[in-house]
């Protein structure tokens, strides 16, 4: 049970850099909020998994629950900053 | 060995693995589409197939390992909270791509 | 609801505090109780906030919502998977006829959470949506998600 965890933590990792590329390759700075907000979602899936195969569900549920929130404030204050900016749309590729 | 035991040895464990492989594939496809989608709106819609059946299911076959315990009931809560929290997310991001004057992608211009 | 809102707001952050800390001795009790009344306290000047308890109802919208969500889940992942990329992306504008905040809320929320559709835009009543083709377009027009939440919400309302 223990290595079929361990599979299915490596295969999110992967998926992440896929999401990583979008971060840095764009084109829009829409493209990068909504990577880092895929990669987010990931790293909460994440944390539970791991809290899983420690046996520690308990504690990183807590964790994972505090991400959700700071990744929450973080991304609305980020999408209300680049609001109106007309100059972001037309740097695409 | 009780019967509870023998129920979660041999009957949640194969439940939840079918599950989280299943949550595992369309976090697969989420993916695919991140790469091949041609704008932000289409992307947007990858990344919500994710938060919400990727997660659905990979949490849901985890909590259904856990069996019945304050654990369960622990990672159902993250998983309510992820469904309160990203349509929040997602709509803020597209809103304000819309704002700002992105045109959308369509056909006519491929 | 209307007797001490206050009470009520102590009273669901500390069940919130029991079922997070799984600890019952009197230390940490007493601790939760306090961060509650603390919380709650602050907020003291939200109590305009209207608290509406739904209908029981709406545990039958959640698992509607769940068959909405796999089947639209399908058909997206039919989309991105295939080969030639058959997508139609396209905006619809849209009069929804529910007058309540919660439910245009819920309305809202429940089409962003479908793949395939985001609510881009929110004015008081209509609604900008993104679909990735026509099938995905065909569950916001067919008015499927107004008719459940008018059933949720209150019975006065027609959709």
């Amino acid at each position: 049970m223990k290595i079929f965890f361990l599979i299915v933590l490596i295969t999110i990792t992967l998926l992440i850099v896929v999401y990583l590329y979008r971060v840095m390759r764009g084109p829009t700075v829409f493209d990068r909020v909504l990577g880092l907000n895929g990669i987010s979602t990931k790293a909460i899936i994440l944390l539970v998994v791991i809290g899983t195969v420690y046996g520690r569900v308990d504690m990183f549920v807590d964790i994972s629950t505090g991400y959700a929130l700071i990744n929450l404030v973080g991304s609305l204050a980020i999408a209300k900053y680049l609001e109106e900016r007309r100059e972001l749309a037309n740097d695409a590729d | 060995m009780t019967l509870i035991e023998w129920v979660e040895l041999y009957v949640m464990s194969p439940i939840a693995i079918a599950s989280i492989v299943v949550g595992l594939f369309f976090l697969f496809v989420a993916a695919v589409g991140v790469l091949r989608l041609p704008d932000v709106y289409t992307r947007s819609h990858a990344v919500s197939l994710t938060d919400s059946l990727g997660a659905f299911f990979v949490l849901g076959g985890l909590a259904l390992y856990e069996g019945l315990s304050t654990n369960a009931v622990k990672i159902l809560i993250v998983l309510i909270l992820l469904y309160l929290l990203n349509p929040v997310i997602a709509h803020a991001t597209v809103r304000s791509a819309h704002r700002s004057g992105l045109k959308p992608w369509s056909r006519e211009d491929a | 609801m209307k007797s001490n809102p206050l009470a009520i707001k102590t009273l669901a952050f500390f069940l919130i505090w029991l079922l997070l800390s799984e600890s019952f001795d009197w230390l940490h009790v007493s601790m939760g109780v306090l961060c509650a009344f603390g919380v709650a306290w602050f907020n003291r000047s939200r109590e305009q906030t209207r608290f509406e308890i739904p209908r029981a109802r709406i545990v039958w919208y959640y698992f509607w919502l769940v068959g909405r969500i796999l089947q639209s889940g399908f058909h997206l992942s039919k989309l991105i998977l295939h080969p030639s990329l058959p997508i139609d992306p396209r905006m619809i504008r849209q009069r929804t006829k529910l007058r309540k905040d919660a439910g245009i809320v819920l309305l809202g929320n429940s089409i962003t959470l479908t793949p395939g559709t985001i609510t881009v835009e929110v004015n008081s009543d209509e609604l900008e949506v993104h679909a990735m083709d026509a099938e995905s377009a065909e569950d916001v027009t067919s008015f499927r998600f107004d008719e459940q939440i008018a059933r949720v919400t209150s019975s006065k309302e027609t959709a």
